[in-house]
């Protein structure tokens, strides 16, 4: 089953997001802060990454932009899933290579999974 | 005795004589006071006028006809970080190459006619106005006086302010999403099944949530037109193609209302607008809401583009409750809601129109509308057309 990285310093959040696409068959890594997230991406390979921006440690961009230069996790699609969402974020976002920039408080967390699913598949 | 009496002539003579000399002498000296006085005057006007120079808080900055710099005030020594005996007596040209220049020569070289207020930054930190002025000085010259108004606090300001909006807009969310989230995992059957008693509660939970995330998305879009940096990377737009879309995703909500809504394109081709397509969309989608929300059952919306040459207008007709006469006024304002739209909504946030104002005025355009209380209301905006080969050309 495909696997997928949650990047998301709120625990309360993390919890629902985890909840909900883990009822969904896939499996789900957690990490809580910038730094974590670069690793866990490196050792796990997660087929997808869902991506917070306001980050401890190191903030998502600088996570996003690490990401798409080092080769081993270059290739992983990021959602960047923040609250974040002026115009200049979102266009910053797509330009270091996301595949989508989703507004926490826009979407539900089936909406959320229908956007992983079209991704991941 | 014809000796004595020329003698008593000749004397006579003398004192007249001596009698004018004094009268000359006294003139002379007003003379000399007056010519001392206005020297004295001058003196003084040149002084107060230095002062004036000196003391004022814009920067100034005087170039003689052959762009040599004449003179420069201590704010504008200050702005650029010179002193003025370093630089006085300069040419453009080699000031421009002097670095802390740079800007400001090559703004004037670019400008084909005299600025006003033009926004420039002179580096990192200090922001100004520049505004420049042609004057003829005493040989017929031509000098331009150039002057530089510091707004470096007021941008700082404006960054504050962005930034605050933006951090208070996600720890707003944050919560919010924290709160969706469970309430749509509760109600999709994620913690088990809900009775029909829990689901009535947790669908007013969803729908508050939703007006609080609207209202915060509100607050963002009318902070960014206050700073006005609201339109983002115009393009050529079809007005009829964006008008049938929104037509088209608000026809559920009227069947609902029972309220017919239709679209009408006046015939021949209406000319492309140049506009941010998000944000007409906004104000479209303000004014079709506003109008299925205030209109009775059974009412109608139309939705009609008209053209011209120089502009392509917009109107969106109701048969709804229209606006009290004495409160059309405030129609526009902030935070308003007319005193029959509480009565129906009680949820309107008030900031649907104002946004529709500025988005329209950011455009260049103009909005307005006609009411009748009872019968219904008009509500119009235009949007300028602008040469699309000019506007074209000026990317080259």
């Amino acid at each position: 089953m495909a696997k997928i990285l949650i990047v998301e310093d709120d625990k309360f959040l993390s919890e629902l997001i985890t909840q909900k696409i883990g009822a969904e068959g896939y499996d789900v890594v957690l990490a809580m802060d910038g730094e974590k997230a670069l690793d866990v991406a490196k050792t796990e390979q997660p087929n997808l990454i869902l991506l917070d921006l306001i980050l401890p440690t190191i903030d998502g961009f600088a996570v996003l932009q690490q990401l798409k230069t080092m080769p081993e996790t270059q290739n992983i699609p990021v959602i960047i899933l923040s609250n974040l969402g002026q115009k200049e974020d979102v266009e910053r976002g797509m330009q270091l290579g996301a595949a989508d920039f989703m507004i926490k408080a826009n979407f539900t967390p089936g909406e959320i999974v229908s956007k992983i699913k079209t991704i991941v598949s | 005795m014809p000796e004595q009496q020329q003698d008593r002539e000749k004397l006579q003579k003398l004192e007249a004589s001596a009698k004018d000399l004094q009268e000359l002498r006294t003139a002379l000296l007003n003379m000399l006071e007056d010519t001392e006085e206005a020297r004295r005057q001058a003196d003084e006007d040149r002084k107060k006028l230095e002062l004036i120079i000196k003391n004022l808080s814009d920067g100034l900055l005087v170039f003689d006809a052959s762009w040599n710099l004449e003179l420069l005030n201590p704010k504008a020594e200050q702005l650029f970080g010179v002193l003025h005996d370093e630089v006085v007596g300069a040419n453009f040209e080699k000031l421009g190459k002097a670095g802390q220049f740079a800007s400001l020569v090559a703004l004037l070289s670019n400008a084909k006619e005299y600025l006003f207020r033009k926004e420039m930054s002179i580096d990192e930190r200090a922001v100004v106005e520049v505004t420049t002025s042609p004057f003829h000085e005493q040989r017929g010259e031509l000098s331009t006086l150039v002057m530089l108004h510091d707004i470096t606090r007021e941008r700082e300001m404006e960054q504050t302010k962005t930034e605050f909006v933006s951090l208070a807009a996600h720890q707003l969310r944050t919560p919010l999403a924290a709160i969706k989230w469970s309430v749509q995992m509760l109600l999709g059957g994620d913690a088990g099944e809900i009775s029909k008693e829990q689901q009535t509660f947790l669908d007013k939970m969803s729908q508050s949530t939703e007006r609080m995330i609207r209202l915060i998305n509100d607050l963002l879009n009318i902070t960014r037109i206050e700073e006005g940096r609201y339109l983002y990377q115009p393009t050529f737009q079809e007005l009829p193609q964006i008008v049938k879309t929104m037509v088209q995703s608000y026809q559920d909500l009227a069947a609902q209302k029972g309220i017919k809504l239709q679209e009408e394109v006046a015939s021949g081709k209406v000319p492309r607008v140049l506009v941010d397509e998000e944000k007409i969309r906004l104000a479209v989608q303000n004014l079709i809401e506003n109008a299925i929300h205030y209109t009775p059952r059974g009412g109608e919306v139309t939705v009609r583009v008209l053209h011209d040459t120089k502009e392509v207008k917009l109107e969106v007709a109701d048969t709804g409750m229209g606006i009290p006469e004495q409160q059309k006024k405030r129609v526009f304002e902030k935070f308003f809601r007319a005193s029959n739209a509480k009565t129906v909504d009680t949820e309107g946030s008030g900031l649907g129109l104002y946004l529709v104002n500025n988005i329209i005025t950011a455009h260049g355009g103009k909005v307005w509308f006609e009411s009748e209380e009872g019968k219904g209301t008009t509500f119009t905006f235009t949007l300028p057309v602008r040469e699309e080969i000019s506007e074209f050309l000026k990317k080259f």
